[in-house]
């Protein structure tokens, strides 16, 4: 009776989110099986249902599912077959960590990588320089590879 | 018989030089472009040359009310904890995006891009004020300064004896400002975010599509409300400062940020105090104008990019024909000639019932074109629309460019990095606004301000450094 | 208490307007805590030194007593439809500046809208003219004269006021005055320390500049909005919920961008008055756009394309660089929660697993979440408010605030207007105000967010104000003209 269905033949929790399913009938797909199970829910309760429909097709699944007792197990947004894919993203690669970038947009030198070599100041002060070409030779390098091959531009 | 009293233009001595005429006569657009004259900014005098502010502050809204007067022309002096620094330079969008270093002693860890915009051009020094031993600098810097911007808990800085109540005393012209969630009042230790600034103040309830469409309230982008009530409390420091032009005499300014988007509700208040009734949320049409909204176009205008944003978002366009003729013009162009017989008057056209059809009408007719189509048949027509542009659109827009309100700043610590702020909040044609550089790592300019402007000897830097006081 | 019992026959909805009232059920409902209260609240944490002193300092209440910032500004203002002129100059009006708003002699169209159209929420000034509560509420503390712009006479008139002004801000069309002959350009040839500042959506200059349909039609909020990527960026995500059903790019329910650019013009017209009086003695024009002014405070946006070309996504209520940081569905509404370190996270989680011990089991256990950054990933966020809200759905808005803060978490109920004008701490202060005005009768309307200050608080004098009222004050005093012949130029339509 609640906005997860743990699903017990395969173990899975289902995470039904709560703006899209908040009112809502249809048939579910569980992520860890081929169990469909009918739900309504009104005001986030489960007024009928889980409801297990096998042999019917399923309206939708659910982004995203885990499996506790394994682990954590996670079955992540957009697994096929399983859950639905999540498509409002910024890229159409998703890290969910740090993007050591090292040229901008447009292929000028950024310091969007780490490790960042010191520059040596009293109490921590610098000064308003970076000087790419001593602290960062490789970097440099590369740059005015992208320079030759004309890969810079203004915009 | 001309009237003595009366001066007309034409009367009065005209333009006193070649250039001057030739500026009087130039088209209306490219005299702006020449009295703006983007990219010339640093030709141009500060409009608060000589002003300095100190900026104890955190996250988003009290530090934009000193980025304000920083891009205006003040020395603005930024204070954060050793080591540390403002927590928002340890927020990024999903984890991704940092610029490196933080501070020389974490070589790993970088500032995020939640920290941008917010501390624009100014000088950042460490301090861990609330130690004795800080104590007499903190002071010295109060006296050589004209006010100071804090957003701690109310009775903190009371209690380390630097709230205006102490600080008078130092520099009776020092304009304090206290920014935060709620002030005095029973609420007065609640925290707050922007974001509880937007639901508690009833900015959300009147955002988002009617629960009666299948929609939730929903929120404003990105961090608004603290940004936008952060340049509400620089109007009050700028009028405080007018103030005190005249009369030598600082202030102290409580401003709340969960009332500032309170402030923006237009005709809620008066309509709840008269009439009792309650604003609700219209989703992407306007309550008191029709034609005027966002409707949902069949095609996206980039099917085959990758990235989904492009993809599959790009399909929404406002549409404004609000008025007799336009809305007469933009039925005919719909082919519902019936809809204009139906609703002749905006009075008429705006009541719900008439706006659900009218807007279903004009989706039905979208439903088989692209953005781009929808725009340009109505364009060509002489109606007002445009898309609903996201952010590589807005980047790759002439029109921003050239008024140079987006430009890639050649940052002196970070390098290449694209700013859409600061020259963005206004043009102005004697004394611009400008951005210097994005921001500075910690405790960057510990030496500059303690050791240049405080007096203090290097080997006091040095050691409150060691002891991790600075 | 006895209550009164009234006899009231209703046929129609209007009917039951006059029974709302503020004669009938005054503001606020239920009284504001006292003072004695609150000053329980400041001891609870050691501060009723401290608490007393703002008190004694910064209460509203002692507003009236005190001088006005900006005392001896005089502001023109001149525009129509939009908000940016109105809320720029009523802030400075709020702080003591003269503002004069100059309308057409048919007044400003924006007197004439009302919600759904329903003209009984309009209300009627003294003279039986009704007028919109959208320009009631955002014209503060403004005199109202009329000027027809488009006959000689009348740039006459308005070339006259702006001699005597020291900031003027306008907002029409690109060029509109300037081939009327009574743009900066002219204008600062006779009063060269006029600070001139001109608002509008796009810009006046510039290939998207503002345009007016081939019928007149003016461009107003959100052509701002959407012009630099804030309503793609705002909404609920396709995923979330179905597009068509709020699962589109949202614009903000009132006209933001133009308040936002009101507000910047207010700071770069008192940037200048200050260049001005401290170092030049010369005006300068500037120019506000509710699409740039609005970029300027979209956080990283642009930035974010510009270091690796990622275009902001809509995220809802949630957002995507911190967890827990979000408004999600309750009992009776939407409740936020915030608190995103270890200490604040895990403290909510055990609010909350007091009542639902799987919360603790699914949340808490899982070794992905235990981590900060991590918890930003959007699975962790699906997860997190999943079950956030299994526990809120059972509950309302007052008692998750109530067990919240018992965990010290930043916590606060989605209110609605209602429910803002009555809650404790805003009735306090208020933050939601009552003012008796000469013309509208009793008005409730949002309080000036400078009133709280130690020396020259802002305050709200009056709201709107009837078309023309101020005409013969203010054409006499700064231009000399006399009863006759203002009555000739009323007759020439002048005025």
């Amino acid at each position: 009776m609640c906005d997860i269905i743990w699903c017990k033949d395969c173990d899975t929790v289902n995470y039904l989110d709560p703006y899209y399913f908040w009112n809502w009938e249809g048939k579910i797909k569980c992520a860890g099986c081929e169990n469909v199970y009918y739900i309504y829910m009104i005001q986030g309760h489960m007024y009928k249902g889980p409801e297990k429909k096998p042999g019917e097709k399923e309206d939708i699944l659910p982004v995203y599912a885990d499996k506790p007792n394994e682990g954590y197990e996670e079955i992540l947004p957009g697994t096929e077959g399983k859950t639905r894919p999540y498509n409002c993203l910024p890229r159409h690669i998703y890290l969910g960590e740090a993007d050591m970038v090292k040229f901008s947009a447009r292929g000028r030198p950024v310091r969007g990588w780490r490790p960042q070599p010191p520059s040596t100041g009293v109490a921590g002060s610098c000064g308003f320089t970076w000087d790419i070409q001593k602290l960062s030779p490789e970097v440099w390098e590369e740059y005015q590879e992208k320079v030759k091959k004309g890969e810079v531009g203004d915009w | 018989m001309k009237d003595q009293r009366v001066t007309r233009i034409e009367d009065l001595p005209g333009p006193k030089s070649q250039g001057e005429l030739e500026e009087m006569k130039m088209p209306y657009e490219e005299w702006c472009r020449k009295v703006f004259a983007p990219g010339q900014e640093k030709t141009k005098p500060e409009s608060l040359k000589g002003i300095r502010w100190l900026s104890t502050t955190m996250y988003i809204f009290t530090p934009h009310s000193v980025a304000n007067l920083a891009e205006l022309g003040a020395e603005c002096i930024k204070i954060e904890m050793p080591r540390m620094g403002d927590p928002m330079r340890h927020t990024s969008p999903f984890n991704e995006c940092y610029l490196y270093p933080l501070h020389d002693s974490r070589p790993m860890t970088g500032t995020g891009l939640g920290f941008t915009n917010a501390n624009s051009n100014e000088y950042y020094i460490t301090m861990d004020y609330h130690v004795d031993e800080m104590k007499e600098a903190f002071y010295r810097l109060v006296k050589l300064s004209d006010g100071l911007t804090e957003c701690y808990r109310p009775g903190t800085f009371d209690r380390w004896k630097q709230s205006y109540r102490y600080l008078q005393e130092l520099n009776p012209r020092f304009i304090y400002v206290w920014g935060g969630g709620f002030g005095y009042g029973p609420k007065v230790f609640g925290g707050s975010y922007d974001i509880l600034g937007q639901a508690h103040a009833g900015l959300a309830s009147v955002t988002g599509f009617h629960e009666d469409f299948g929609g939730h309230c929903t929120k404003h982008s990105n961090w608004c409300i603290d940004w936008y009530s952060g340049t509400q409390i620089t109007v009050a420091m700028l009028a405080a400062l007018y103030w005190r032009r005249k009369t030598g005499l600082g202030t102290m300014i409580e401003f709340s940020q969960v009332q500032a988007a309170t402030r923006c509700l237009g005709y809620a208040a008066p309509l709840y105090g008269r009439f009792g009734i309650v604003r609700q949320r219209w989703g992407n049409w306007d309550t008191q104008l029709c034609v005027h909204g966002i409707i949902l176009c069949g095609k996206s205008d980039y099917p085959d990019e990758a990235n989904p944003q492009l993809k599959y978002e790009a399909r929404y366009v406002v549409v404004s024909a609000f008025n007799d003729p336009d809305f007469k013009e933009l039925c005919a162009i719909v082919g519902r000639n019936d809809l204009w017989d139906q609703y002749k008057t905006l009075q008429d056209r705006v009541k719900p019932e008439a706006q659900m059809v009218i807007y279903k009408a004009l989706e039905d007719w979208a439903a088989d074109k692209t953005r781009s189509e929808v725009v340009k048949t109505l364009t060509d027509a002489g109606l007002l629309a445009m898309p609903v542009m996201n952010d590589k659109e807005v980047y790759e827009s002439e029109h921003f460019r050239q008024r140079g309100t987006i430009r890639w700043l050649d940052d002196p610590v970070f390098g290449d990095v694209l700013i859409h702020s600061g020259y963005s909040c206004g043009l102005m044609s004697k004394t611009p606004r400008r951005v210097n550089w994005i921001w500075r790592p910690v405790g960057a300019d510990n030496v500059k301000i303690y050791h240049e402007m405080l007096g203090y000897p290097m080997s006091q830097v040095e050691q409150w450094y060691e002891k991790n006081l600075i | 208490m006895a209550q009164k019992i009234r006899e009231v026959e209703i046929n129609s909805r209007e009917d039951t307007l006059p029974l709302m009232g503020p004669d009938v059920r005054p503001y606020p409902v239920t009284p504001p805590p006292s003072q004695e209260e609150v000053a329980a609240v400041y001891a609870r944490r050691k501060a009723e030194e401290f608490g007393k002193w703002c008190e004694d300092n910064l209460r509203i209440d002692y507003a009236a007593a005190k001088p006005e910032a900006l005392q001896g500004v005089r502001v023109l203002s001149c525009g129509q439809w939009r908000m940016g002129h109105k809320f720029g100059a009523g802030l400075l009006g709020e702080l003591g500046a003269e503002v004069i708003n100059v309308e057409p002699p048919e007044g400003d169209p924006l007197r004439k809208l009302t919600p759904f159209g329903r003209e009984e929420y309009m209300l009627e000034d003294k003279n039986g003219d009704k007028c919109g509560l959208d320009f009631i509420h955002e014209l503060r503390n403004a005199y109202s004269v009329t000027l027809n712009l488009e006959t000689e006479k009348g740039r006459e008139l308005y070339t006259k006021l702006a001699e005597h002004a020291d900031i003027l801000i306008e907002e029409y069309p690109p060029g509109y005055m300037d081939e009327l002959g009574i743009g900066y350009r002219q204008l600062s040839q006779i009063n060269p320390r006029l600070v001139y500042c001109w608002i509008g959506e796009h810009g006046q200059w510039g290939p998207m500049k503002d345009k007016v349909s081939k019928f007149g039609q003016w461009m107003l909020d959100p052509f701002g909005q959407a012009a630099c990527s804030f309503i793609h960026n705002t909404g609920f995500p396709e995923d979330l919920l179905p597009r068509g059903k709020g699962g589109d790019p949202t614009q903000s329910g009132v006209w933001f961008a133009d308040y936002v650019a009101g507000e910047q013009t207010a700071v770069g017209a008192l940037a200048a008055l200050y260049w001005r009086d401290e170092f030049s003695g010369e005006g300068q024009f500037i120019e506000t756009t509710a699409a740039e002014s609005l970029m300027d405070i979209l956080d990283f946006d642009i930035t974010w394309y510009g270091f690796n070309k990622s275009i902001k996504a809509r995220t809802g209520g949630w957002d995507p660089n911190l967890n827990q940081y979000a408004w999600n569905p309750c009992k009776d509404g939407y409740m936020m929660i915030g608190g995103q370190t270890d200490r604040l996270w895990y403290r909510i989680g055990m609010c909350i697993e007091r009542e639902l011990p799987i919360f603790g089991r699914l949340i808490h256990e899982d070794p992905l979440l235990k981590e900060m950054a991590a918890r930003n990933a959007l699975q962790a966020l699906t997860k997190t408010y999943t079950m956030t809200t299994m526990w809120l759905r059972n509950i309302n808005r007052v008692e998750a605030e109530e067990k919240l803060m018992q965990y010290e978490i930043a916590a606060g109920p989605l209110l609605y207007i209602d429910e803002v004008a009555e809650f404790p701490h805003f009735k306090y202060r208020p933050w939601v105000n009552v003012l008796e005005d000469e013309e509208y009768g009793t008005l409730m309307y949002s309080e000036s967010t400078t009133a709280y200050q130690m020396r020259t608080p802002g305050r709200v004098k009056w709201l709107g104000r009837p078309l023309g009222k101020d005409n013969a004050e203010i054409f006499m005093k700064y231009i000399g003209l006399g009863q006759s012949e203002l009555r000739e130029l009323k007759e020439q339509g002048v005025v």
